[in-house]
C-alpha cells in the first residue's frame, strides 16, 4: 500500500493529498495536469483522523 | 485437450510451473519445475481404486467447495493427462502405520511416494501466455449477504449445481434445505462496472478494488441468459428474475438468445437490489430494488439468488509479467503491444497472449485469439533470420564503469551488467527495443542510442534556441503518443501557440536530464516533457523513469533557485490532440510569466555549475 502524501500541481498551484504510488499516473484533480510534484516537507494529514 | 495431449509434437507439462525465462525472440531458455504428483502418470490407468480406499476427504476445488474429493484425485473429469495426483498437503503419507493404502491397492504399482520435483530446461523460439483468470469474490459486498445467507450463490457455484457431472448430478437444489427452488433471481454486474472509492485519490488500490472492478467482464450477461434458458428448459415452472444495469448481448446470435429468454418468460428488471435480507424461518430471500424502468421501488421474495460475478486477473499475473518482462493494464491484465494492430503481441518480442490473460472474453474470442497467437508464433519459428530493431543501445566499453544502472532501468532486461563485479555493460541487441532509458540514465554518457544520439538531440536543442530563445517552448515528445498527439492537433486544425519547438524521441524515457538543463542554459523559459500515458507506454514501463527523472530535476532546479514550474510534464496519447493544444496554451501562459531577468539568472546559475 502506498504512502499518503501531499502533491502540488505545477500548472495551477493546487495542493491535494493522495497515495504515492509509482505505478499510478499523477493528475491534478483541478486542472488535470500531469505536472504534479510531491511536496516533501509537508506531511499529508492522516486519511482518517483519530476519533476523539 | 485430449487432441493436444495426444499430438506427437505437443508436449504437455501439466502440474508444472515456470521458474525462469531467459534469452530473446527465437532463443528463449525456460526452466520448468514439474511438481511431483507421486503417481507415474504414464502408467496410471485412472481406474480409481486408490481414491476408493483413501481415507482423507477434503473440499473439491473444481466443485467450488460444493463437493468433496479424496487426497488422491483427478482434478476434474476431463483432465489431461487422465492420471491421479496426490495432494501432498492432505495426504497422510506412506508411513505404513499412518496410511499407504493407495499404494497397497494399486495393481500396476504406479504410486511412488519418493517422487521429487523435476527441473526441466527447454529451448523455445516463442512463448504464448494463456494463463487465464480468476473470478471476483463477492464477500466484500455485504449488502448481498453472500457470506451470511446460504441461498445466495455465485454464478460459478450455480454452474456446478446445474451441471450433470456436478455434485447434485444436475438436479438444482438450494443449499439451505436441498429443495428445488421455485423463484430464482440473478443479480448482474457483481464485481464489474464498479467505480469504487468514488474517485477518492487517497483510497488505496485495495480499497478501490474490493467492491469491484471498473470494467465490464464481458461474459456475465450471456452466461445468465444461457442459464435462464437452461432452467426454463429443465424446470419450466421456475420463476426467474434478472436484475441488471444493461444487458450487453453483443455478438453473433446473442441478441436472439436474449429475445428467446424473454419470450420464455424470464423477467428482466432494470435495477440492482440495494439489499438482500433472509427470512430466518423459511430461508427465503427478500430483495429491495429500484425498478428504474417502472420508476418504483419493488420487493421480491425469492428462494435463491445467483450473483453474476465478474472476472478478475489471475493472482500470479504479476509474477508472469516479471518473468517475461511484460506490461499490465491498470486493471491487472497483460497488455498487448497495440490494441488494434498487434492484439496478440506483447512488448517483448516472441511472447504472445491468448485468452483471458489479456482481458475478459468468452470462449469464441479466446479460441480466435489463441489461433492468432499460434499463427504469430509460427512466423518466428519458420524464419531462418529475424530482423532486429535498428534503434538500439550501444555501450562505449572505454567509458562504462560497470555501475549497472542501465541494466536496472532497462524494461526488457536487454542489458547484461553486474555492479558487484563491475562487469562492463553488454547490450543484447535482439532484446533491445530502443527506448533509450539506459542512455538517459547513464551518468557517464557511456551508452549511445543509434539514430537518437546525445549529439543529434543536443544539436536539435541548440537549433531550436538559436534565435529568440525567450519566446520558445522546448517540447520533448515521444514518437508513439505525444508526437502523434501533436500531429493530430495539427491535422485537426486545432489552434495552439506556434512557438513550440518539438523534439522527437522514441520514448520519453530517452530524455536525459542534461537535455533539459541545456535548454534552460540556452535561455528556454519553459521546457515540456511529454510521453505516453502509463498504460500506453510502448516500452513496457520506460516512462516511469521519465517521471522519476523529472521528479529529480524539479528538486534540483528548486535547489538552484529556478522555479520548478518552468519544467512541465504531460502524458498525451495519440488521440489527445485537444489535450496537446491545451497543454501548449498553458505552457505559453507559464512562458509569459517568465521574465528576462529570470532567464538570465537561470543561464548564469547553470553556467556556473558547468
Amino acid at each position: 500500500m502506498g504512502e499518503n502524501v501531499t502533491f502540488k500541481c505545477l500548472r495551477c498551484g493546487h495542493e491535494f493529498c493522495g497515495v504515492y504510488d509509482t505505478d499510478v499516473e499523477r493528475m491534478c484533480p483541478k486542472c488535470r495536469s500531469n505536472s504534479v510534484r510531491r511536496v516533501k516537507d509537508k506531511p499529508a494529514p492522516p486519511a482518517h483522523p483519530p476519533k476523539k | 485437450m485430449m487432441d493436444a495431449g495426444r499430438h506427437p509434437r505437443i508436449k504437455l507439462l501439466a502440474y508444472s510451473e515456470i521458474v525462469s525465462v531467459s534469452g530473446y525472440v527465437g532463443n528463449f531458455s525456460v526452466r520448468v519445475r514439474k511438481k511431483a504428483r507421486y503417481v507415474d502418470e504414464s502408467a496410471c490407468t485412472a481406474c480409481g481404486d486408490c481414491a476408493k480406499v483413501c481415507p482423507i476427504v477434503v473440499p473439491n476445488e473444481f466443485e467450488v467447495g460444493l463437493g468433496s474429493r479424496k487426497a488422491i484425485y483427478i482434478p476434474f473429469p476431463q483432465a489431461v493427462p487422465s492420471a491421479y495426483v496426490i495432494d501432498h498437503a492432505n495426504c497422510l503419507g506412506d508411513v505404513p502405520i499412518a496410511c499407504g493404502k493407495c499404494r497397497d491397492i494399486c495393481e500396476i504399482k504406479c504410486i511412488d511416494f519418493d517422487q521429487q520435483d523435476q527441473i526441466i530446461n527447454l529451448d523455445v523460439g516463442a512463448i504464448i501466455v494463456a494463463t487465464g483468470l480468476d473470478v471476483y469474490d463477492p464477500s466484500a459486498l455485504d449488502e448481498y449477504g453472500y457470506t451470511r445467507h446460504e441461498n445466495v450463490v455465485t454464478s460459478l457455484e450455480f454452474e456446478r449445481l446445474i451441471d450433470a457431472g456436478g455434485p447434485t448430478g444436475g438436479h438444482l437444489i438450494r443449499p439451505s434445505d436441498r429443495k428445488p427452488p421455485k423463484r430464482i433471481g440473478f443479480i448482474q454486474c457483481v464485481g464489474s462496472r464498479t467505480l469504487s472509492g468514488n474517485g477518492d485519490p487517497s483510497a488505496s488500490s485495495g480499497q478501490r478494488l474490493s467492491r469491484g472492478r471498473p470494467y465490464c467482464s464481458n461474459i456475465c450477461c450471456m452466461n445468465t441468459v444461457k442459464d435462464s434458458l437452461l432452467l426454463k428448459d429443465h424446470y419450466p415452472d421456475t420463476d426467474i428474475s434478472v436484475f441488471y444495469m444493461d444487458i450487453r448481448a453483443f455478438g453473433k446470435g446473442f441478441e436472439d438468445l436474449y429475445r428467446r429468454s424473454k419470450e420464455a418468460g424470464v423477467k428482466y428488471i432494470r435495477g440492482l437490489p440495494g439489499e438482500v435480507v433472509e427470512d430466518p424461518v423459511s430461508g427465503n430471500l427478500l430483495l429491495t430494488v429500484d425498478n428504474t424502468t417502472q420508476g418504483r421501488v419493488e420487493q421480491h421474495e425469492l428462494d435463491m439468488v445467483v450473483l453474476s460475478i465478474g472476472l478478475v486477473p489471475s493472482e500470479d499475473q504479476a509474477h508472469i509479467k516479471k518473468l517475461l518482462t511484460l506490461s499490465q493494464t491498470d486493471e491487472g491484465f497483460l497488455l498487448e503491444s497495440h490494441p488494434k494492430l498487434k492484439p496478440v503481441d506483447t512488448p517483448t518480442r516472441g511472447v504472445y497472449l491468448a485468452g483471458c490473460a489479456e482481458g475478459p472474453k468468452d470462449i469464441k474470442d479466446s479460441v480466435t485469439q489463441a489461433s492468432a497467437a499460434a499463427a504469430r508464433a509460427q512466423i518466428v519459428l519458420n524464419s531462418d533470420k529475424l530482423k532486429v530493431e535498428a534503434i538500439t543501445a550501444c555501450v562505449d566499453r572505454e567509458v562504462c564503469t560497470g555501475c549497472g544502472l542501465c541494466a536496472k532501468v532497462c524494461p526488457y532486461s536487454a542489458i547484461l551488467a553486474d555492479s558487484k563485479t563491475k562487469m562492463i555493460a553488454q547490450v543484447l541487441e535482439a532484446k533491445c527495443a530502443g527506448c533509450g532509458a539506459c542512455s538517459a540514465e547513464c551518468r557517464f554518457d557511456a551508452i549511445t542510442m543509434r539514430h537518437f544520439s546525445d549529439a543529434a538531440l543536443t544539436a536539435q536543442i541548440d537549433a531550436a534556441l538559436a534565435e529568440n530563445p525567450e519566446n520558445k517552448i522546448v517540447t520533448f515528445a515521444c514518437n508513439w503518443c505525444s508526437y502523434a498527439g501533436a500531429d493530430y492537433a495539427g491535422v485537426s486544425r486545432m489552434q495552439y501557440p506556434p512557438n513550440a519547438r518539438i523534439i522527437r524521441t522514441m520514448c520519453s524515457g530517452r530524455i536525459d536530464e542534461d537535455f533539459i538543463l541545456r535548454a534552460f542554459q540556452l535561455g528556454a523559459p519553459v521546457v515540456l516533457v511529454s510521453g505516453c500515458h502509463y498504460a500506453d507506454c510502448h516500452y513496457i514501463n520506460a516512462n516511469r523513469w521519465t517521471q522519476k527523472r523529472v521528479d529529480r530535476l524539479w528538486d534540483r532546479l528548486e535547489r538552484k533557485g529556478i522555479r520548478p514550474e518552468r519544467l512541465q510534464l504531460e502524458w498525451i496519447s495519440a488521440a489527445e490532440g485537444a489535450k496537446f493544444a491545451t497543454v501548449m496554451r498553458e505552457a505559453e501562459r507559464i512562458r509569459q510569466g517568465v521574465t528576462p531577468e529570470e532567464i538570465e539568472l537561470t543561464r548564469r546559475v547553470l553556467a556556473e555549475e558547468g
